[in-house]
């Protein structure tokens, strides 16, 4: 003979215990959907800003490394790497016949400036002087016009490509190819409109004016240190790639075995381990936040539970008599337990999934939401009914079954 | 022999005091019997319906229920002995007020593990015998006294238990009402239904074919119901 009552009296059982007390249930669900909600958010954020992240990655171009004279986001000891020799376009000079896995060698630097066409003023954009290899290493086409040539970057004329919003900004009606734009004083041609790459993070790479190495340098100075991008040959990988660099750029510098590099190579990934480095504490501290929430939450599912128990001791005591086990009991309550968290938790789902979306909207982070996590919140959730539930179950299915049916 | 309970006792620890609620009792009942259990409250027959209902069990002696020692049971045997063998019914009904009386009577059935289709069959072959199945979708709030305690009986019957078990069925009822609920009860013993009441009224026991009298933890007096239901006048009156 089976003892065993099935899920879906046991469903039953639990809606009707929860439908008779609606305010309690939804009050009790709230406090686990903030749960939810809050982790749900979080989760989503954070997973956005990765998804920005590895789409920045992208754009700078994935292929590719880029030596510099530091690293590109420093924590801790950055004036250790104040007295290192500046790298210069030389360096690029040296550097690329003795680099047989690279593609392309680009040497590029930049600062900010004003461009203005009259009446027209663009305060404070990027301005970048480099090569002709610069649009394919930075993943760019052209929208009109054409990019810099090797001619105009060896013989120092006065032209700039100009980044899509740069142009649209400067020229609202009619083509800028062709045109006259000042840059902090000087008059540079227009000879070409880059199509547009779209916003990453707070970077706007479609704000840019981009002249000749040669005359950056003229108009503002040679105590920069430039950036020198490396573009890896098809099938290199980028491993492969580094140690050559590194083995050639300590050759261009003349280092000794023993001496440490005063460069730099940054790699995309190492980027991205920066980056890892500081959302992970972003996450910890928020995903901490999210849990108290959840226990929170949890604990005041027990103390429902418990009130519950305490109301139904007759419930219990005739269940009892009439052949319900103590772990059937228990069963009973889990149930119950689970089934009004997991109820918060699908209600806190839907909040967070909500929160995110509206953060997707209105804040330059590209917000999203793994359904995945959707479902892990709902179980979760479920299981922090399950587990604040084992107490009140227990309790009720301790009741002696005589002393219960007595219970006024 | 259905019942049978052999020198069967019961003490409680109550605030450091030992009460001796059952002090060697013991007696048998056959299949088809209506018996009453008769006693003024504090006599022990609450004590002695806890153990015969399989809710309690005795410190010492031995109950057997058809062929089951019911004394050495562990609590989920006890759990499974009152579905298969004990139907209850209850002075104050104890029906489960957010529920149908149809889902009142199933109730043990859920708990024998039967499907849907068949519990729900065999609830309303319950409700129909005792006259209820017109009422089979209402709450119990919305039943009066009599019709709570026909469904509490429709629930005793519908595991077809080997024995009813009642305790004081007519206490919350009306003479009239209770007067119904004693009719159902002679049907069913007529059915060769096995019936227990226990009450502290002996014109109820002396219409019991039947009566047990108890009275401080001891049987005083065993055998028709309308000779022992009323306890002898004291001497000298």
């Amino acid at each position: 003979m089976s003892f065993k009552v099935d899920a879906g009296e046991n469903a039953r059982i639990a809606i009707q215990a929860l439908r008779a007390n609606r305010m309690r249930t939804v009050l009790t669900t709230v406090g686990i959907g903030i749960g939810v909600a809050t982790l749900l958010a979080i989760v989503g954020v954070i997973q956005g800003l990765n998804a920005s992240f590895a789409e920045q990655l992208n754009k700078l171009g994935a292929n590719g490394l880029y030596v510099s004279r530091s690293p590109s986001i420093v924590i801790g000891d950055w004036w250790k790497y104040r007295n290192r020799p500046d790298l210069t376009p030389e360096h690029a000079e040296a550097l690329r016949p003795l680099l047989t896995r690279a593609e392309l060698v680009v040497p590029s630097t930049s600062t900010r400036g004003d461009v203005t066409r009259e009446g027209n003023e663009l305060t404070s954009i990027s301005i970048t002087g480099t090569e002709e290899g610069y649009l394919l290493s930075r993943g760019y086409t052209m929208a009109a016009g054409r990019f810099l040539t090797a001619g105009e970057a060896q013989s120092n004329q006065r032209v700039t490509v100009l980044g899509a919003d740069a142009a649209s900004g400067l020229f609202p009606v009619g083509s800028a190819v062709g045109q006259t734009v000042k840059i902090e004083g000087q008059s540079y041609r227009v000879v070409g409109v880059l199509a547009a790459k779209g916003k990453v993070l707070t970077e706007n790479p479609d704000l840019v004016a981009v002249i000749p190495m040669g005359v950056f340098r003229q108009q503002f100075g040679t105590f920069r240190s430039i950036q020198i991008g490396v573009i890896a040959k098809e099938g290199v990988s980028l491993d492969s790639l580094e140690d050559e660099v590194l083995g050639a750029m300590r050759r261009v510098r003349r280092l000794d075995p023993t001496e440490d590099e005063n460069f730099n190579i940054n790699r995309p990934e190492m980027l991205a381990k920066t980056y890892d480095q500081l959302t992970g504490a972003l996450f910890a501290v928020a995903g901490g936040i999210g849990f108290i929430t959840l226990l929170v939450g949890g604990i005041g599912i027990m103390n429902i539970m418990l009130v519950s128990v305490r109301e139904r001791t007759r419930e219990i005591g005739i269940r009892r008599a009439l052949g319900a086990r103590r772990r059937t009991i228990v069963i009973q309550f889990l149930f119950e337990s689970a089934a009004v968290s997991a109820f918060g938790g699908f209600l806190g789902a839907v909040v967070g999934l909500g929160s995110v979306r509206i953060v997707a909207e209105i804040s330059p982070l590209a917000a999203v939401v793994d359904p995945m996590v959707l479902i892990g919140g709902i179980v979760f959730s479920g299981l922090v009914g399950l587990i604040f539930g084992i107490w009140p179950a227990a309790r009720a299915a301790n009741l002696d079954p005589i002393e219960a049916l007595r219970h006024e | 022999m259905l019942i049978s309970v052999e020198n069967v006792t019961r003490k409680y620890e109550v605030g450091g005091e030992t009460v001796h609620a059952l002090r060697g009792v013991s007696f048998q009942v056959s299949k088809g019997e209506w018996c009453a259990i008769v006693g003024q409250s504090g006599s022990g027959k609450s004590t002695l319906m806890n153990i015969l209902g399989c809710l309690d069990t005795p410190n010492s002696g031995r109950y057997m229920l058809n062929g089951h020692d019911v004394s050495q049971m562990d609590d989920d045997a006890l759990a499974d002995i009152r579905n298969r063998e004990i139907g209850f019914i209850f002075q104050t009904f104890q029906l489960l007020p957010r529920e149908t009386s149809l889902a009142n009577v199933e109730l043990p059935l859920v708990y024998r593990g039967i499907g849907a289709k068949e519990r729900r069959e065999r609830a309303i072959a319950a409700l129909q015998k005792v006259g209820l199945e017109h009422r089979m979708h209402h709450r119990p709030n919305e039943l009066s006294g009599g019709q709570r305690q026909r469904v509490a009986v429709a629930r005793a019957l519908v595991a077809e238990p080997s024995l009813l078990l009642a305790d004081e069925p007519t206490g919350n009822l009306d003479s009239a009402t209770g007067e119904e609920i004693i009719h159902l009860f002679e049907e069913l013993h007529a059915a060769g239904h096995t019936l227990v009441l226990v009450t502290h009224e002996p014109s109820l026991a002396a219409r019991c074919p039947r009566a047990i009298r108890i009275t401080d933890g001891q049987i005083v007096a065993d055998g028709v119901g309308s000779e022992v239901a009323f306890p002898p006048a004291p001497t000298g009156t």
